[in-house]
């Protein structure tokens, strides 16, 4: 299995209330599947993508990202985990706002080993021609886009998708996720997506649902459709 | 208001910006506090030492004796009263210039210690603190004993130097006494001269001494020496030196107040810019627009209050070291020290009123939005400016790109950072443009142009070719057109050995013309062949002098001619003179001069003025490290609050801590080192204008030049405060956490 995560557990501390946030998570994902974390707020699916990507640390438990032991890396190792191999999505985008699209792109270009060519990558999201666009001058779902393209840029393993339509509406939504699905196919790039919309799981390989920090079902789609059919 | 608890809240969140504003709100009152207090009891103390004291109005060397003072007196409505003097020799290197005691003119003010009774003996405190000499103990001069009854300052000799051409004192080597007429009497050496004081009216002075001036000529007394007080450096280098402090305490605090202001615009504008969704709120709570205004204008206007608060009194408890450290230099009676109050309230209301307007004007800015603009977050999230839309700047680098776009997100802040830098730049350099310039003029004057080693000038004509040295003559003049003007005419041997004078281009310039120094051309407006009206100080004629050449020297402001044709222009013998140059000391009776000054004498002097100088030169670079610090850390936080989503994003997307550092904290590199390149012309610009402003009225001219080195210096100065205000904010950075840019909800 490309992800591999057992028995993760992690909790915080507030004062004197401690919350299990994660309770002995176990799950896989293949090498260029979608998977996609289904669960209400809290559940817990956030910090479990953030386990994944390297961005924050499990109190036990396991977490394998192609024969990498994310769990038994250094801070500086974390970091060049991410850097090599992780590509983030947001919500909300996380562009930086007094940056040119193009020097968006090249954030992660400028680090990468081997990157993709910046103009190719705008040109397969559609934003070739607003490369010299500031970030304020965007509608959401084309800063969505320039996200995608920051992500896909350096030819990622893993991308990892926090609510990537979250604050879209339902065309620009699905519009993402076909471009998400295309990179998908033509870059065989494995893809772990969190959302709350359960309509988007239709396009996944295997879809999990989560709840106070356990997954409580792990289904393997069988019939993925295109992101195009996918209706909410 | 309830809303005013979060005030403080507010501030703790962001101290280092608040804390800059205080500490150079502190730094600036300070500044001002000590230097209006300092120039006020300088001119207070002056004024009343002058006043108590008698200070003459001019005073003179006649070749005759004046019988008839008393005659004299009722005659001019003045006192008269002749002193005597003498140059002892104390060591092969030290002098002590020794008067008779006053006691209508010139009075000397007893600062410590006994009047004269007896075989007493006064002297200046700084010979005696320089030489270890205390009240009681016992000087021999000529084989007398005289006890060291206490210490006195003499109002002519405010500011004790040897020679009147000097610039410098040397306490190591020169100093005053004074002794009673009687022990004078009986030492039976030295020469006389003359002071004067006019009563009543001052305005027609300069009539009152041009009558008095005819009157000896009629009588047929020459005059060999004339010095009206305005024209004595010993009191005139005061009148510098406060105008020099008062140029400093009017520019340098307001221009630190400037800079608090732009900073604290800033950081006022960043939070209300955070606060738009607030105080929209608060307008929609009912809150009116005069009540936002006044929270919000409390920020500004409470660190203006501390800043002033505690900058005045720490400026005020200076004011009395550095009144000893100025008494060190200038022998004055320090009866009282004063608070003028007049200062104490400007300082208190200058950053209120600096900071009121910035900080009103901020918040007016922001409180023109509608309360849903407000509630949005403000119109202002959407805009690009016109500089970042323009800039290509595609052929560059992505961290040079990066470093560009965030000096280019908020100009002010680039703005404050480059004037801070400019500033502390300017202050740091200071005191290495003064060594430098000093040294330039030590060179140029002493090393190129001066090739004697003694001068001696005697008391009265002399005639005849001596036996050693090579002879010259002095006197001073002004120009017809201005009598404020003044300078000297040289008259020296043609092809002199001693005076070596270059023209622009380095040729040498023969002595057989007439030559006027740069300085002086440039003051008067004189170029090659033209001819000037000047008028004698010592006969009141009128003269015409046309000049030869111009030479490139800083020497003074001086006019060499021929020694023959100054003999042949003022009527005087042609054979006579009243100077003699030497490389080696001469055998001349020490009745028969008036002074006796070596090159080594000025260089010791200059020497011992470098000491000060060294630490005046280490405190300043003190200050400017801090202002530096202040700015630049402050710049510096201001660029990591601005950008902590950017770092932690950057931290996500797998950027090495020393890359984050790089991308933010050398952002501000290049704004440094233009901040830098541009101090050091603006600098020497600054320090001629005021150098130009303070020397109009005096025989001066002080060439301002800094050398490579400190240059150099300079700049390794304020990369170093760069890189340490860098290394403190490291930590901020890594406390950002990658969390932050997940929680962002931002554009």
């Amino acid at each position: 299995m490309f992800i591999k995560v057992e028995n993760l557990k992690k909790s915080y501390r507030t004062g004197d209330v401690k919350t299990d946030v994660l309770k002995g998570v176990k799950m896989s994902l293949g090498k260029g599947e979608i998977g996609v974390i289904l669960g209400p707020s809290g559940s817990g699916k956030s910090t479990l993508l953030n386990i994944i990507g390297g961005i924050d640390r499990c109190d036990s438990g396991k977490v394998t990202v192609d024969d990498i032991e994310v769990t038994n890396l250094t801070d500086d190792q974390l970091t060049d985990y991410r850097r090599e191999n992780i590509g983030f999505i947001f919500q909300f985008y996380n562009l930086i706002p007094n940056l040119t699209v193009g020097e968006n792109i090249e954030v992660v270009s400028n680090i990468s080993r081997s990157p993709l060519d910046t103009d190719e990558v705008l040109k397969a999201v559609g934003m070739l021609d607003k490369k010299y666009r500031f970030p304020r001058e965007l509608s959401g779902g084309e800063q969505q886009r320039v996200s995608i393209a920051r992500a896909v840029v350096k030819n990622p393993k893993l991308l990892l998708c926090d609510e990537p339509t979250g604050a879209l509406d339902f065309s620009t939504s699905r519009e993402i996720l076909k471009l998400l699905q295309q990179i998908n196919r033509d870059f065989g790039t494995t893809i772990l997506m969190i959302t709350h919309n359960t309509a988007i799981s239709a396009m996944a390989n295997r879809v999990y649902r989560m709840r106070s920090g356990e997954i409580v079902e792990e289904i393997i789609n069988e019939r993925i459709i295109h992101a195009e059919r996918i209706e909410w | 208001m309830v809303i005013n608890k979060k005030i403080k809240r507010t501030m703790m969140e962001s101290k280092s910006q608040y804390l800059g504003s205080l500490m150079l709100i502190i730094i600036s009152c300070l500044l001002y506090t000590m230097f209006n207090q300092l120039t006020t009891n300088m001119v207070n103390l002056t004024s009343s030492f002058e006043k108590n004291y008698v200070q003459e109005d001019a005073s003179f060397i006649a070749d005759k004796k004046l019988d008839n003072i008393e005659d004299l007196e009722s005659r001019f409505n003045m006192i008269i009263e002749e002193t005597r003097s003498i140059d002892y020799l104390v060591s092969e290197d030290k002098t002590l210039r020794i008067f008779s005691e006053n006691t209508k003119v010139n009075i000397p003010a007893i600062i410590e210690g006994n009047k004269l009774i007896g075989s007493d003996i006064l002297i200046d405190p700084a010979f005696a603190k320089a030489n270890k000499l205390k009240i009681g103990d016992s000087i021999n001069i000529y084989g007398k004993d005289l006890k060291i009854a206490g210490f006195m300052s003499l109002p002519n000799y405010i500011y004790p130097i040897k020679s009147e051409s000097d610039i410098l004192n040397d306490p190591n080597r020169f100093g005053i006494a004074v002794i009673s007429k009687d022990d004078f009497n009986e030492i039976n050496k030295g020469s006389s001269f003359y002071t004067l004081k006019f009563n009543g009216d001052k305005k027609d002075v300069d009539n009152r001494i041009a009558q008095f001036k005819d009157y000896l000529k009629s009588e047929n007394i020459i005059i060999l020496k004339w010095t009206n007080i305005d024209e004595n450096p010993r009191v005139t280098y005061v009148t510098l030196k406060i105008d020099g402090i008062n140029q400093i305490s009017t520019y340098m605090p307001v221009f630190i107040l400037l800079l608090t202001c732009i900073l604290t615009g800033i950081v006022m504008w960043r939070m209300l810019k955070r606060e738009f969704i607030l105080i929209g709120t608060l307008y929609a709570l009912g809150y009116k627009k005069r009540e936002i205004v006044k929270h919000y204008l409390t920020y500004p206007l409470s660190i203006a209050l501390a800043g002033g608060i505690i900058g005045t009194i720490l400026g005020a408890f200076t004011l009395r070291p550095m009144l000893n450290f100025m008494v060190m230099y200038f022998n004055i009676p320090v009866d009282y020290v004063s608070f003028d109050l007049k200062y104490v309230v400007i300082s208190l209301l200058l950053p209120i009123f600096f900071l009121g307007i910035s900080g009103y004007f901020v918040v007016n800015r922001a409180l023109k939005y509608s309360p849903v603009e407000l509630m949005k977050g403000g119109k202002e999230k959407g805009k690009v400016s016109f500089i970042e839309r323009k800039l290509k700047l595609d052929r560059l680098k992505f961290s040079t790109k990066f470093k560009v776009r965030e000096q280019l997100r908020s100009i002010p802040r680039s703005v404050f950072l480059l004037l801070g830098v400019v500033f502390a730049t300017m202050l740091l350099l200071l005191g290495f443009a003064s060594k430098s310039s000093m040294d330039f003029l030590m060179k140029d004057a002493y090393e190129d142009t001066y090739k004697y080693q003694y001068q001696y000038i005697f008391n009265s004509l002399q005639h005849g070719a001596p036996s050693n040295g090579e002879v010259f003559s002095i006197s001073p003049f002004t120009l017809k057109s201005d009598s404020k003007t003044g300078f000297y005419v040289y008259g020296i041997s043609p092809n002199s050995k001693y005076i070596l004078l270059k023209d622009k281009q380095g040729n040498w310039l023969s002595t057989d013309k007439v030559i006027i120094t740069k300085p002086l051309a440039d003051k008067l407006g004189v170029k090659p062949h033209d001819t000037i009206k000047v008028v004698n100080k010592l006969d009141s004629k009128e003269y015409s002098i046309t000049v030869d050449y111009i030479a490139e020297t800083y020497t003074g402001e001086y006019i060499y001619m021929p020694l023959v044709e100054f003999n042949d222009m003022l009527k005087y013998p042609s054979d006579s003179y009243i100077g003699l140059w030497s490389s080696d000391k001469l055998n001349i009776s020490e009745s028969s001069l008036l002074s006796i000054t070596t090159i080594d004498d000025f260089k010791k002097a200059l020497d011992s003025t470098m000491q000060p100088l060294k630490s005046s030169i280490g405190i300043m670079a003190f200050i400017s490290f801090i202002i530096g610090l202040i700015v630049i850390y402050v710049v510096t936080s201001l660029i990591i609050e601005e950008n902590r989503e950017s770092i932690s994003l950057l931290k996500i997307l797998g950027y090495r801590r020393k890359e984050v550092y790089s991308l933010i904290l050398n952002s501000s590199s290049f704004i440094v080192l233009i901040g830098y390149i541009l101090g050091v012309p603006l600098l020497l610009v600054s320090l001629r204008a005021m150098f130009k402003s303070v020397t109009k009225s005096m025989n001066f001219a002080f060439p301002v030049t800094i050398e490579y080195g400190y240059v150099f210096i300079g700049f390794v100065v304020i990369y170093l405060t760069y890189e340490l205000s860098k290394f403190l904010s490291r930590r901020k950075i890594n406390r950002i956490s990658m969390a932050e840019a997940l929680k962002a909800s931002r554009e």
